[in-house]
């Protein structure tokens, strides 16, 4: 048998701690896993409408939230295999041995980047990283190739640099292919664009555009529309029903 | 074994076979590829297991990998996976779930390192250190004779486009979609090679997908957050992507129970009870129609004679789980859905490279094979595709082991894998920094010469 519970129905109704809510498409919740939206928001014309802003505590909820949907192992099983290894060197022994998490690897990573660019810490690290990354493109392109990168025809490239667009510069990425007609690209574009490196892991992701589709809001407990916001932690539910269903499970759950 | 180039002489150290290896973080897809046959690989030569260790409390005990196959009872199972975020970081699990798939005699290929290359493929934008550690296991821990890593889509590319015409590989255009348990990435590849600055991620894979159906169905039915074995197989029976926003608005509709006062009937088409399976009688559950009268009957309330059933309802979980990949901002994920991800991945290609990407575009990896998935992605791309410009999208056949497949027949031309290898001995003498810089840089280099 799976392990299973019959989950308590919700409590009595109570006093109607909960607020209609227009849907607005401004989407507050931006605010709360990219810190780096905020100058954006500000800038909107009339800013964001009051009844749609998010409290620390509601950002963090929904940030905490996710984090626990895209963990990878549960920190609390340590599952052991029946044979440990037997390191065979200095190297594989620190290895095996490691008990650092994806997180703390792209944490130093992370790390590192910032040390780099010796500069305060950038607003939007994923551009900033991109940016680094094309000027690491222009000093490949000019810099006399190491005796390894000599035999490759990445110096060769003449002084024009193809300008890598990036993604995050145009809101409307369709822009910028709808026009021009298509020419050949020339041997030396392709090659420039070939030797630059991979992104940092934080930089590759696509970032949400603030032209993208509007915000859906959707009832935390049944699914259907968020008509209606919950006084105490912000989330939205259908109705009256699925408030007091969220009440007695979820509500502040994430807190 | 004597290599297969020996005319030149016995200084080659290149071995007759090579592991292509796959290493997901769900699944390893695996194979020994010979590199004097002349027969082409096919899916058929790939061996596909869970890249995990699980412990049964129940059974007390611990399963590796592919000793899963013959596991009946999934309650419980707690599962520990040495891939996190697509990359391997627990060395310890990784390493005894190799030395069972591919050294041990008894349960794996029985190949043996000091005999064999390695064709291991990795996620694109891995942490430099997490590169080394697999250098350094790869060639101080398990020995293998010759190794290259690379970013696994790229070798796509040498999929003959058509069955005959093999001369003209690698394709020179190819835009990969990898929807896999990780993430969803999209590789612009240009004659096998990464274009790295154009390279997108986005956050959502089966494994978030997984866990937020665990999540709602714990939520609105059963404390089901220990059965994510149990809810992975629900979501691959049930999951639909819907046709459009519109199509998704009218699904919701049909699913809501309504108010108080105005209580609606659920919309039988999409509506399932899946009966669960209890791990004595049957060990995987099935869906069926939607009973509301079965639906209400919990546990308890059923008679103690005769089979007891659960039942796990399900509505707008159907396909308000995949919808993610689409819209990941409808659980506050703040990133671009699919479409928009290729766009912007376009976008930072020349004008030239972005037609001929948009012609190629393959889809690999198993989100894709979500019903509707395809057809989702193709409608909303050509909404977003000027009309000058041809779109040309498709599933691979098996998108599971598409990659692998690819890996392997890049493998199985002498030439080309002799051209990538490095060999122990190059690496006890220059060590894994080099290495590094060796695989990074070989990349950029060797297309244009093949
Ligand atoms: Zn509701
Ligand atoms: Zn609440």
């Amino acid at each position: 048998m799976p392990l299973i519970e019959v989950l308590p129905n919700s409590g009595a109704v109570r006093a109607p701690g909960y607020a209609y809510v227009a849907d607005t498409g401004y989407d507050p919740s931006k605010v709360a896993i990219n810190p780096k939206d905020r100058k954006r928001v500000s800038h909107r014309p009339g800013g964001p409408p009051s009844g749609n802003e998010l409290s620390a505590r509601q950002q963090t909820a929904i940030a905490r939230r996710i984090a626990e949907l895209q963990r990878d192992n549960d920190p609390k099983q340590i599952i052991n295999p029946p044979v440990k290894p037997i390191p065979k060197t200095s190297a594989t022994k620190k290895i095996l041995l490691s008990n650092k998490t994806i997180k703390n690897w792209l944490d130093d990573e992370e790390a590192m980047l910032q040390l780099q660019q010796q500069a305060p810490p950038p607003r939007d690290p994923a551009r900033a990283a991109r940016a680094l990354v094309n000027r690491r493109l222009s000093t490949l392109a000019s810099v006399p190739g190491t005796p390894f990168e000599a035999n490759s025809p990445v110096p060769s490239i003449p002084a024009a640099i193809p300008r890598i667009e990036d993604a995050t510069m145009s809101d409307d990425p369709l822009l910028s292919i709808s026009k021009s007609v298509p020419r050949e690209p020339d041997r030396a574009e392709i090659e420039a664009l070939l030797a630059v490196p991979p992104l940092p892991y934080s930089a590759s992701f696509a970032t949400s555009s603030a032209g993208g589709t509007p915000q859906r809001f959707f009832c935390d407990n049944c699914g259907y529309w968020g008509r209606i916001r919950c006084l105490k932690c912000g989330t939205r539910v259908c109705g009256l029903e699925c408030k007091d269903a969220h009440e007695g499970t979820r509500c502040l759950k994430w807190a | 074994m004597a290599p297969r180039g020996s005319k030149k002489g016995s200084s080659d150290p290149t071995q007759n076979q090579t592991l292509v290896l796959d290493n997901g973080a769900y699944t390893l897809k695996a194979g020994l590829i010979s590199s004097s046959s002349q027969i082409l690989p096919t899916y058929e030569d790939c061996r596909v297991a869970p890249n995990c260790i699980a412990r049964s409390s129940r059974e007390k005990r611990v399963y590796i990998a592919s000793e899963l196959e013959k596991c009946n009872d999934f309650g419980e199972m707690a599962f520990r996976r040495p891939v996190e975020k697509g990359f391997i970081v627990h060395w310890e699990a990784e390493e005894a779930i190799w030395e069972h798939e591919f050294l041990n005699a008894k349960t794996g290929l029985r190949c043996d390192p000091k005999e064999t290359n390695l064709l291991l493929t990795e996620k694109p934008n891995c942490p430099a250190v997490l590169q080394k550690n697999c250098d350094e296991m790869v060639f101080e821990q398990f020995g293998f004779s010759n190794y290259y890593r690379c970013i696994g889509p790229t070798l796509n590319a040498y999929h003959p486009p058509t069955p005959s015409s093999l001369s003209s590989l690698p394709q020179e255009c190819l835009l990969i979609i990898d929807t896999s348990y990780s993430d969803t990435t999209i590789l612009p590849v240009y004659s096998g090679q990464i274009l790295h600055s154009a390279v997108r991620r986005l956050s959502i894979g089966g494994k978030l997908l997984t866990n937020y159906l665990k999540e709602l169905s714990s939520l609105r039915h059963y404390n089901m957050m220990e059965e994510t074995h149990l809810l992975n197989e629900i979501k691959e029976a049930v999951s639909f992507v819907a046709h459009s926003t519109q199509a998704f608005s009218k699904d919701l509709d049909r699913t809501w129970k309504g108010r108080i006062g105005d209580k609606r009937e659920l919309d039988p088409s999409i509506v399932v009870d899946y009966v669960l399976p209890d791990y004595e009688h049957t060990s995987r559950g099935y869906a069926r129609p939607h009973d509301p009268v079965k639906a209400m009957m919990r546990r308890g309330l059923q008679p103690m004679q005769g089979p007891r059933e659960d039942i796990l309802p399900l509505g707008n979980e159907r396909f308000a789980v995949p919808e993610l990949l689409f819209n990941p901002t409808d659980i506050g994920i703040q990133e671009a859905g699919l479409p928009e991800c290729v766009m912007q991945s376009l976008s930072a290609l020349p004008e030239a490279l972005k037609a001929s990407m948009l012609r190629n575009i393959m889809v690999v990896g198993g989100n894709s094979l979500i019903p509707g998935f395809m057809e989702r992605l193709e409608s909303e791309l050509r909404a977003v595709t000027p009309s000058e410009y041809t779109l040309n999208i498709t599933r691979a056949d098996d998108p599971i082991k598409h990659t692998w497949l690819g890996a392997a027949r890049f493998a199985s031309n002498p030439d080309m894998l002799k051209s990538v290898l490095v060999s122990k001995a190059e690496y006890d003498e220059k060590g894994s920094t080099w290495l590094g810089k060796r695989f990074a840089t070989r990349a950029a280099n060797d297309p244009l010469e093949l």
